[in-house]
């Protein structure tokens, strides 16, 4: 594509004629090998998409669970909107909590943004604007499902990214400003803006990771991408360690491509944290994913880290601190965090690595990736063998010393997130039983908190990363290496199945790690559905969570399941800005499946999606503003997305009444009937507060309008049984989930012939679902 | 569960994934060690029926030794007003489904290749007679298929008994498979339709007829047959076939109506045996697309496990993105395997004669259904991965395409071409639409003095000319 084009001729002479003054202005020049017909929303703007949005939230009203009870953004305030007062601006509580949430979904949103587009331009200035774009080769004919459905551009080389990304960073930018005082004041439009921009930070992320799978080789589309090794006791300790945290792969490239240059790739581990080891292991198998985000403080503590670089988002701001403590050189690699560290961009290479190996400097920052790359491998390499003579973590002496100083003022267990029983933890240790802070090393998510709290100055963390060293050097596990994309090919072989009901549905664990009992949870709910051979698939913190644990056999989940999106396969898409490819499998089931145009046609394949496809994000240990963006984006798609008790705090759920029968009528495209369908799929957005609670409910939402008799029988009998397995009671709401006998599993006939008749169950019938009138198709005579 | 309350285990389509190791087995009834084994659907008169009957032959479950491997058995015999015959194989097939649904039960295969686990947990949890899985199997058969009026199931193990009636049954097997390949579309009166797919592709729908298997591969006629019968109102119904309006193309009046109706009249004629003009609508998991070659005027197939590209250069995802949706494709068409089999396989476009290239994987499953004269013409990618060495390679094996060159010259002109379409919204002049571009051939001149062209966006497109058979 090419943009502002101008020609201007005095004369020409050819032998078909002559020309003389001719001037020729054009704005853009398209190659249009992009022959699907453009829809009726192409770059929607922020209200372009408004009357979906509001099917979607009259159907699923807000529930507002105000985290925080006034707003102090301007100086009327701050305001106390308790009990039906307003603010100094008129605004009432419901609308402030919608209006963080779509604050928290920009933020997120222009965070993956942001990401993307350092990434772009990056990749362009390497490998050139007309460097093509390619992520699955011949097994993927739609590229950019998100950037085709939301833009209507098929982008094919890292140029066409340019545009796609302009259209987003103006949309969060208007969605940004409606976040000031003074404007919007119904809560459904704070929360149709917020819709707007969690669809925009789904096309942010596919942007990045198809730039970043294209131009550094990652593994395209490949359900058997190789297994990595992952967790602590996976690094080889007696090496050079560095440690980088964060989102943004490229300084981590610099670091392997020097390494690899000056050939000491085998002589140094680079380990990774949060989603940038993800990306590293799609780059380089030698890379190491230690674990979650929240192995930060543990990783650290422990004198693991050699040296520590920092790109971008969800890095603890205290690392610089942590880090000098153990004497690991810091660097900086983001314009986006800083630390406050001097910029020694353009500073010379010896001077910079010699200020950090004599300690004359804790840190730098260096904004150049490939200058990061060289300082840090010769940085390790110096102060490894230094540093690897101190030991940093307390004897088993000193732990009982220190945890005697406990007053047991139970300040920590306050300010723990997540209640956990720290002070009967401290009394046993003192008492010289570590056992208790040691079952704490299993579940702590490394907040830091209680040590933040205690009056006395007791590193409770550090304690507890003793008590747990024993388990933390044998966390030697395997995660499979991000895939990227779903295959059309594997989409396709899904489709029968799914139709004939095999595949009781898709199962999406995203996100982060502030679980609420630590991340076995998430191993057991990935493989409580891939067992029952539904589609699960992994990315981010949750993946490396699902990849921790070891089955009766010793095998991870990543050697027990195949990696294909298929039935029974788990899948790891990658890291936070894969999440797109997930989006991105889902739009792909109307293409392939119904041929629906996806170019700039978002409500159709939204309403196609929300009435048809069984597919249900969790993001069981949700922290962050991008998870709320990411679910945002899910929102509008019509995709159902649970979250655990944490995500209480994100102030509002989106429930469907189940009771209230005009919540589920739908339009029947053949006929134009209204038809009722039932509370399918019931919520929007719903908390759930334990694993059990969570894993009935995935397999609840997991029921759609269209689901042919024998898929609905399939998954209400996962339904019922996973009710009576995990919380010992039947559902008490089967009969609206029953539209023929045919619906009934047959091995439940007498319960559910029982049920129905008590509830005066009647026959209805299974349409062609659709919540938009203009899809009601019309006989053509 | 009260239905199966007396069975000592639990059963529920949840147990159906289960596999069983061998380290957790009680006990291997068929498999792979042992020779005798079968499984078998009869029906019978109701007359020679017992109802809810079963019978044991040889040892039962708890006196096989522990560990070890048994040839095994089972019988279904049903009866009833409406079951016929023909609906034999798909009443057998349900055994595997049904058996699976039993906690700590691992089935396998079919017919004479079964392979079945019995898990020791449920073992020791009072699995230990063929009585009780003989008691869910007959629930299970008289809940789901109310035509079946009288089921009675036999379990056999006595190695004597099987090395008797194995052979029998692997004879019912040829009889059954040998009679449903000979059944003519022209011979029943009546086809079946399949709208199980709507609920993806809402406008595809699906004729099941005895020589057209569904484009899934998973419904035959048969099938069909005893899915409208058992559910009249469920996604498999009945569709009359009516008139023989073109017995080479395959077009019936029954099916003309029932796609009109179906789809809201956007299909309104369709030809069951060709690729052309009215082929058969494409759903969206069809397992192989037939595309048409024009520079060889012959057709090729694709499956969706192949990997890379086809002869023409498309892979699969390309050519079956051309044809998928439920639309009516000239020259695309995505279909079963099992069609392959069929002898109305496109039998109006020349049938086997038209095929040019076949993956090697599709061609080695189908290969006794190629006629003999054919099978080493037809190319798979190990002969030729372009249409130039596609077209060497037919001539030099003289398939039979190559006869219908010389008739009708294969012509593949292609021509690229620009067109400027305008694209211009409010106040701006236009740019020169492609019909008032100067530089065309003629003899006239075109001057343009002090012209200036505007656009917002000019887009640019590839032209193809197409050329079609």
């Amino acid at each position: 594509m090419t943009k502002n084009v101008h020609v201007k001729i005095d004369e020409m002479k050819t032998n078909v004629g002559l020309i003389k003054n001719l001037e020729l202005s054009i704005g853009k020049v398209v190659n249009d090998n992009y022959t699907e017909p453009m829809g009726p929303t192409p770059m929607p703007s922020v209200t372009a998409l408004r009357d979906w949005d509001m099917k979607l939230l009259t159907k699923y009203k807000a529930f507002y669970m105000p985290d925080c009870d006034s707003c102090c953004l301007c100086t009327f305030g701050k305001c106390d909107l308790t009990a039906g007062k307003r603010g100094a601006c008129g605004l009432t509580i419901a609308a402030q909590s919608a209006r963080i949430v779509m604050i928290a979904c920009a933020i997120g949103a222009a965070c993956h943004s942001a990401h993307s587009r350092h990434l772009v331009h990056h990749l362009i200035e390497k490998y050139g604007r007309r460097f093509p774009l390619d992520i699955g080769g011949l097994n993927i004919k739609v590229e950019a499902p998100i950037t085709r459905l939301v833009t209507g551009i098929k982008p094919e080389t890292l140029g066409d990214l340019d545009e796609v990304l302009g259209y987003v960073e103006e949309q969060i930018t208007q969605v940004l400003a409606v976040g000031h005082t003074g404007q919007e004041a119904c809560d459904m439009d704070f929360d149709s803006k917020a819709f707007h921009v969690g669809m925009c930070d789904h096309v942010g992320m596919e942007v990045g990771d198809i730039a970043q799978i294209s131009a550094l080789g990652y593994p395209k589309a490949d359900p058997e991408a190789p297994l990595v090794k992952l967790g602590i006791g996976s690094v080889e300790r007696e090496k050079p360690v560095i440690m980088c945290i964060g989102h943004n792969v490229v300084p981590s490239v610099g670091i392997i491509d020097y390494a690899k240059e000056t050939k000491v790739d085998d002589k140094i581990e680079v380990v990774g944290l949060c989603c940038t080891s993800h990306d590293m292991t799609r780059y380089y198998n030698r890379a190491r994913i230690v674990g979650p985000i929240s192995w930060e403080l543990r990783f650290i503590r422990a004198g693991l880290a050699d040296v520590v670089v920092l790109d971008e988002q969800c890095i603890r701001t205290d690392v610089a601190e942590e880090a000098a403590k153990v004497n690991a050189p810091v660097i900086a690699a983001s314009e986006k965090n800083c630390v406050g560290f001097k910029n020694r961009t353009n500073d010379d290479t010896d001077a910079i690595v010699a200020d950090l190996v004599s300690g004359k400097v804790q840190g730098v920052l260096i904004l150049d990736p490939e200058k990061v790359g060289e300082v840090a491998v010769r940085v390790v390499q110096k102060v490894a063998p230094v540093r690897k003579h101190k030991n940093v973590l307390p004897t088993p002496e000193e732990l009982v010393a220190i945890a005697k100083t406990c007053t047991q003022c139970k300040l920590c267990q306050r300010n723990c997130p997540q209640d956990y029983a720290v002070p009967p933890a401290l009394k046993a240790a003192a008492a010289g039983d570590i056992s208790l802070l040691t079952d704490l090393y299993e579940v702590c998510m490394g907040c830091g908190k209680c040590e933040s709290a205690c009056p006395q100055k007791i590193k409770i963390h550090t304690l507890i990363v003793k008590a747990g060293e024993k388990a933390m050097y044998a966390e030697n596990n395997l995660c499979r290496v991000g895939r990227g994309a779903i295959q059309d090919t594997e989409i396709r072989n899904v489709g029968s199945p799914i139709v004939l009901g095999e595949i009781p549905g898709i199962v999406a664990l995203v996100g982060c790690s502030n679980y609420p009992k630590g991340g076995k949870d998430v191993y057991d709910i990935a493989r409580e559905f891939a067992l029952r051979r539904y589609i699960v698939v992994l990315s981010g913190c949750s993946a490396m969570s699902a990849g921790s644990y070891r089955n009766e056999e010793g095998k991870t989940i990543w050697e027990e399941f195949p990696g294909g999106f298929e039935a029974g396969g788990v899948c790891n898409v990658g890291s936070c800005v894969a999440n797109s490819h997930i989006a991105g499998a889902a739009i792909k089931v109307a293409n392939i499946f119904a041929k629906r145009s996806l170019r700039g046609n978002y409500e159709e394949i939204a309403d196609y999606i929300h009435n048809r496809l069984g597919a249900v994000g969790l993001a069981w240990g949700a922290y962050s503003q991008k998870a709320a963006a990411i679910a945002a984006g899910f929102w509008r798609l019509g995709v159902p997305v649970v979250v655990g008790p944490h995500g209480s705090k994100y102030r509002r759920v989106l429930l469907g009444r189940k009771e209230d029968p005009s919540n589920w009528e739908v339009l029947d495209a053949r006929t134009g009937d209204t038809v009722n369908v039932g509370p399918t799929p019931e919520h929007l957005f719903n908390i759930t507060e334990t694993k059990e609670e969570c894993i009935v409910e995935i397999a609840k939402l997991c029921m759609r309008p269209n689901d042919t008799w024998k898929g609905r029988s399939i998954k209400l009998s996962h339904y019922v049984d996973l009710s009576k397995r995990y919380l010992g009671v039947m559902p008490d709401d089967l009969h609206l989930f029953v539209r023929t006998m045919a619906d009934v599993p047959s091995t439940l006939k007498d319960e559910f012939t029982k049920i129905l008749a008590e509830k005066n169950w009647k026959e209805n019938i299974i349409p062609d679902p659709t919540m938009l009138p203009r899809m009601v198709r019309k006989m053509k005579e | 569960m009260s239905m199966f309350k007396d069975i000592p285990v639990e059963v529920g389509v949840i147990y159906e994934g289960e596999r069983i190791r061998r380290n957790d087995m009680q006990v291997e009834l068929g498999g792979p060690t042992v020779k005798q084994k079968f499984e078998l659907a009869k029906v019978k008169p109701l007359d020679q029926i017992e109802d809810g009957k079963v019978v044991i032959i040889g040892s039962d479950l708890k006196d096989l030794p522990e560990g070890g491997a048994y040839p095994f058995g089972i019988l279904i015999e049903a009866a009833g007003e409406k079951l016929d015959a023909g609906l034999e194989g798909v009443l057998e097939r349900r055994i595997h489904g049904y058996l699976n649904y039993i906690e700590g039960f691992m089935h396998l295969n079919q017919r004479y290749d079964i392979w079945i686990r019995i898990g020791k947990k449920s073992f020791q949890k009072g699995l230990t007679s063929f009585e009780a899985i003989g008691k869910v199997l007959y629930k299970l058969f008289k809940s789901e298929l109310p035509i079946i009026e009288k089921l009675q199931i036999t379990f056999i193990t006595d190695a004597a008994k099987l090395e008797q009636m194995t052979p029998a049954a692997i004879q019912d097997y040829e009889a059954r498979d040998s009679k449903a390949r000979g059944l003519k579309d022209a011979e029943v009166d009546t086809f079946y339709g399949c709208a199980l797919c709507q609920s993806f592709a809402p406008s595809h729908v699906c004729v099941i007829t005895p020589q057209r298997y569904s484009n899934c591969g998973a419904i035959s006629w048969f099938d069909g047959k005893a899915s409208a019968s058992i559910d009249p109102k469920g996604p498999v119904f009945a569709i009359p076939r009516g008139e023989i309006i073109n017995e080479e193309k395959g077009e019936f009046s029954g099916i003309n109506e029932a796609a009109k109706k179906r789809s809201m009249g956007e299909v309104n004629k369709v030809w069951l045996y060709t690729a052309f003009d009215y082929p058969h609508t494409s759903c969206g998991c069809f397992e192989a697309v037939t595309f048409y070659i024009p520079e060889v005027d012959g057709m090729g197939v694709v499956h969706r496990s192949f990997k890379g590209a086809t002869v023409n250069g498309l892979p699969f995802s390309t050519l079956a993105d051309s044809t998928a949706g439920g639309r009516q494709i000239d020259g695309f068409h995505g279909m079963s395997i099992e069609y392959m089999r069929s002898t109305k396989f496109f039998a109006a476009d020349g049938g086997w004669n038209r095929i040019v290239w076949v993956p090697k994987e599709v061609k080695e499953k189908v290969k006794e259904f190629i006629p003999k004269d054919i099978v080493d013409k037809i190319a798979t990618e190990d002969d030729a991965k372009s249409v130039d060495e596609l077209k060497a390679f037919l001539t030099a094996k003289q398939h039979p395409i190559v006869a219908r060159w010389s008739a009708e010259e294969a012509p593949t002109a292609e021509a690229e071409a620009i067109t400027i379409n305008e694209d211009v919204a409010g106040t701006m002049m236009p740019v020169a639409t492609a019909g008032s571009l100067p530089f065309m051939a003629g003899g006239f001149k075109i001057i343009l003095k002090d012209a200036k062209i505007y656009a917002n966006r000019v887009i640019i497109q590839t032209v193809k000319d197409k050329d079609k058979r």
